[in-house]
């Protein structure tokens, strides 16, 4: 695997979809009432860190911010928080509406772009 | 200085007005036009559809055979739709979080209707417009304004106090409740003649026509896109028949 990652790719992406995600993202009111939608959140003795919106501004977030000038390290950071944190499960629920499955999706996409996603031998797939 | 007060006074309520209704329709407009595709995958309104032939059918049949309709046959449908609006709010934030979802209705509420109801504000609306809303005693809209300040207070304490909120809390947070909070602090303080009335005054113009002038382009937007979110879920949160995709 490359230590390298295409800053360009992800900057297209972030562009492709910064009207939709940008709206989303500085329109969540950082309420935390989506947290007892998750189940990972519940079965995890209400750990904040996987609340639906944490898992959101802690990744598409931070991709955003840092206008996708990012490195390997960063991604395989956010890996965890997008495959392990988060089964995708799209049963979240904000309050305001904001989608938070297609966020995280994104995330994925983005990841997945540069070659970070989850190992066949990791065991929480 | 007193250039600068009248202008806070004059021209830029008509600006900060200006750019909050220009604001909230381009950021509609930009809404529709981007979302204008239809997402093909789910489409609740169809089963809808589906689910009224069957009941016409049914009705006609049962019409034929029998007696015409009673008042609690005609109210039937109206019965069954309370029912299951009332079964989406015992599994919904009422049931989960009761006291932040009362506290966040009456914090909603009560920030349109204050400033749109209130005695002195309709007095400078009719002053301007020549004819004015119908407005709430002082002594109303002043206990309004103490319950609203508590709810801003509530949500300050979650902000600090309650550790899921704090893990997402910036400082942009609190610089949006405090955009929110102090025009109402400072109206409070006008209405009590605390401090230095001019002072409190100019603050209260200034912060107000900032509130306005933001809520287009920040977390504030939530105010209308709030509505325009719902259109997109295909869900029982859905204020439309959630088919619209971006």
């Amino acid at each position: 695997m490359s230590t390298q990652v295409n800053r360009e790719q992800i900057k297209g992406m972030l562009k492709a979809h910064k009207p939709r995600m940008k709206r989303y993202l500085s329109h969540c009111m950082h309420c935390s009432l989506c947290a007892e939608s998750c189940f990972l959140y519940m079965k995890n003795d209400k750990d904040p860190r996987y609340m639906p919106s944490y898992k959101v501004l802690n990744s598409l977030g931070k991709l955003y911010r840092k206008g996708g000038r990012v490195d390997r390290a960063f991604l395989e950071d956010i890996k965890e928080i997008v495959w392990k944190n988060c089964v995708l499960c799209k049963r979240c629920y904000c309050p305001v509406g904001v989608d938070i499955p297609a966020m995280i999706a994104f995330a994925r996409s983005i990841c997945r772009s540069q070659g970070v996603h989850p190992d066949e031998e990791q065991s929480w797939l | 200085m007193a250039q600068f007060v009248a202008f806070i006074k004059g021209p830029m309520v008509w600006i900060a007005f200006g750019v909050f209704f220009a604001g909230l329709i381009i950021q509609g407009w930009r809404f529709f036009t981007m979302s204008r595709k239809k997402d093909p995958a789910y489409i609740p309104g169809t089963e809808k559809k589906k689910k009224k032939k069957k009941k016409k059918k049914s009705k006609k049949t049962k019409a034929k055979k029998k007696k015409p309709k009673t008042i609690m046959d005609r109210l039937q449908p109206l019965i069954a739709f309370a029912d299951k609006r009332w079964d989406n709010l015992e599994n919904s934030m009422f049931r989960i979080h009761p006291l932040v979802s009362v506290v966040t209705i009456i914090f909603h509420v009560f920030l349109f209707v204050i400033p749109i109801l209130l005695l002195a504000h309709n007095e400078l609306f009719r002053a301007a417009f020549g004819f004015s809303l119908p407005s709430l005693s002082d002594q109303t809209t002043d206990m309004m304004t103490i319950i609203f300040l508590l709810c801003g207070g509530f949500f300050l304490f979650r902000r600090i106090f309650v550790r899921r909120v704090r893990a997402i809390t910036t400082w942009w947070d609190f610089v949006m409740l405090a955009v929110t909070l102090t025009p109402f602090i400072t109206g409070f303080m006008a209405f009590r003649q605390w401090g230095d009335y001019p002072t409190v005054m100019l603050v209260h113009m200034i912060s107000g026509e900032l509130m306005l002038i933001l809520i287009p382009f920040t977390k504030l937007g939530h105010m209308i896109y709030f509505f325009l979110y719902r259109v997109l879920i295909g869900s029982e949160y859905s204020f439309g028949q959630g088919k619209r995709a971006w």
